[in-house]
């Protein structure tokens, strides 16, 4: 594969702290890449270095074939961006909103017409073109911005919590949107958000703490890497358990949390077969869960997502 | 250059839509020309009367603040608009500037000409006023001042935008600004002569733009050639530096200087901006 991004030995230092340690990392063309990690991780220094909004302490980026701080406009034309926050001009309809980007990144007068058209089909706004941004809801805003940061071609999306401050509906849609755009356009995005479970979307996940990229790979790779399926169990007697477990099943990771038993398990069906067949305490609860990236991140940083935000 | 377009555009379609903007600004310079030009008449012209020989005849006060009040708006005009540039800040709208392809010296000139094209227009429309004052100004001045009046407005903007590059609230702003306006109008001729003036206030008087500008549009509007030296020289339009009476080309010349060397100003805290 070809990368679109990549990232080497990126530092950033202020006067004590060192916000991003060296990092290094490629973004292949046309995936979807998912840049996670809590608050203060790092993350934003990370992507306004890339996006050429702060200078490097040291460290190479080049995006598209330019180098991010030698040929900044040159990477500016290249990537489009949708901010945590709203960014649009809220007096102004649509319409004017679209066609002062189309004349900020220079797209060619003949093109204006069509391309608007284009970009709020995509995101289902044709109707609202000439309607001012102030009467729009929080989605539709969003789904505005998304079509103002395609309106260039950009090679690159990045979105920066997209879904920040939206309902799980709209959540869901604008995913969709994201989706749609990726099979269509096959535009490379660059996504960070809080929220693992969106990030399962990704071809590839980088997860960020502390300044540095501790793990790297598919969501299923990350997941498979911690070895099979969690169970969560709670018996009558838990101790009695813990005893059967050790003596008849070898290959299971125990842990114990307050009255739940933990297991991580290769196979969960293979399992729980050999655990019905040989147990003879009574199961108040059984939870079978496939891990997700949150275990993924407990497991590289031995913290919650959460936990660490709160740091 | 199309960037520089874009933001002047929008700057002029925003102001065009803001009734509430829009009605203020008619109001304000009106309202001032109704004080100053109305009210202060009587004693100012009775008080030139004792200073100068022929018993101030040909002195006429509105004649002479016209053009003031109109740099005045000018200047408060200009300096206001620049204001925007904290408003996008705070809208998160400079961000899509800023992380856009548009050369940093094209986002300055927009923003610049942007506010100043804004007070262009309030000060033409003060032109409305004139027969209603009982002034009769030579169309042709009127028509030579504008481009002038833009020049002027062009650096008082530049002027705005550097303060509201590095001051970050817009209560800051216009807190600072006004201690700024204030000295800048009542120290450049624009609403009394600024003749015999204390030596400190003098130097305040020569490095303030605002003076040069004033001057340039009374010496436009003005009809000078006719007017008697003793009343040319109490409205004071024989401003002296360092011994040598100044030119209309120097004085121009000086405002562009101005406008250039502070919007490059300017341009340096939109290069280092990551807003």
């Amino acid at each position: 594969m070809e990368s679109i991004i990549s990232v080497r030995k990126l530092t950033k230092s202020y006067k004590n702290v060192k916000a991003v340690k060296a990092i290094d990392f490629e973004v292949e063309k046309g995936e979807i890449f998912g840049f996670l990690g809590p608050n203060g991780a790092g993350k934003s220094t990370t992507i306004n270095m890339i996006c050429t909004m702060l200078k490097p302490t040291s460290g190479d980026i080049v995006i598209n074939g330019y180098d991010a701080t030698e040929e900044k406009d040159a990477v500016r034309a290249s990537i489009g961006i949708i901010f945590q926050e709203n960014t649009l001009d809220e007096k102004l309809t649509a319409n004017e909103n679209l066609l002062l980007h189309c004349r900020f990144y220079h797209v060619p007068k003949e093109q204006r017409e069509k391309r608007i058209h284009e970009v709020l089909e995509i995101v289902d706004l044709v109707d609202e073109r000439y309607r001012r941004v102030e009467t729009f809801s929080g989605g539709m805003k969003r789904r505005l911005e998304i079509a103002r940061g395609l309106l260039h071609y950009p090679k690159v999306l990045f979105l920066d919590e997209p879904t920040v401050g939206l309902d799980p509906q709209t959540r869901a849609h604008l995913w969709e949107y994201i989706l749609k755009l990726k099979e269509k356009e096959g535009i490379t995005m660059f996504l960070t958000t809080h929220y693992l479970d969106e990030a399962e979307i990704s071809d590839r996940v980088a997860i960020m703490d502390q300044g540095e990229i501790i793990a790297i790979d598919s969501p299923t790779a990350l997941k498979d890497q911690l070895g099979g399926d969690m169970i969560e169990l709670k018996t009558e007697d838990n101790e009695q358990t813990l005893k059967e477990i050790e003596e008849k099943i070898e290959e299971a990771e125990v842990t114990v949390d307050g009255d739940t038993i933990h297991l991580k398990v290769a196979s969960s069906d293979a399992f729980i077969s050999t655990f019905m067949q040989n147990f003879t305490i009574p199961i108040t609860t059984l939870n079978i869960r496939k891990p997700s990236l949150n275990d993924v991140f407990l497991a590289f940083t031995g913290r919650k997502i959460a936990e660490a935000a709160k740091e | 250059m199309e960037g520089i377009f874009a933001i002047w555009q929008r700057d002029l379609l925003k102001f065009f839509r803001d009734r509430a903007r829009l009605f203020g600004s008619f109001t304000m310079p009106i309202l001032f020309l109704l004080i100053f030009g109305g009210g202060m008449s009587g004693s100012m012209e009775t008080m030139m009367a004792s200073n100068m020989p022929e018993g101030g005849e040909g002195f006429n006060y509105v004649e002479f603040v016209f053009p003031g009040i109109v740099s005045m708006t000018l200047l408060m005009t200009s300096i206001f608009s620049a204001m925007s540039v904290i408003e996008d800040k705070d809208f998160g709208y400079m961000k899509e500037i800023l992380v856009s392809p548009i050369s940093r010296v094209h986002i300055a000139v927009g923003k610049m000409f942007g506010a100043a094209t804004v007070a262009t227009i309030q000060g033409m429309i003060l032109f409305l006023l004139i027969p209603l004052l009982g002034l009769s100004y030579q169309l042709t001045a009127l028509i030579q001042v504008i481009p002038f009046m833009f020049l002027l407005a062009c650096a008082l903007s530049a002027l705005g935008l550097l303060f509201a590059s590095f001051i970050r609230s817009t209560q800051g702003f216009q807190l600072t600004v006004q201690i700024l306006v204030m000295p800048m109008i009542f120290l450049s001729g624009a609403l009394f002569p600024v003749n015999n003036m204390p030596t400190w206030m003098d130097i305040i008087v020569k490095i303030n733009p605002v003076t040069y500008g004033v001057d340039v549009m009374k010496k436009i509007m003005i009809d000078i050639e006719n007017a008697q030296a003793a009343v040319l020289d109490a409205m004071g339009l024989n401003i002296t530096v360092w011994g040598r009476e100044v030119t209309i080309v120097e004085e121009i010349l000086f405002i562009a200087g101005f406008a250039t060397i502070l919007v490059l100003f300017a341009t340096l805290s939109f290069k280092r901006a990551n807003a």
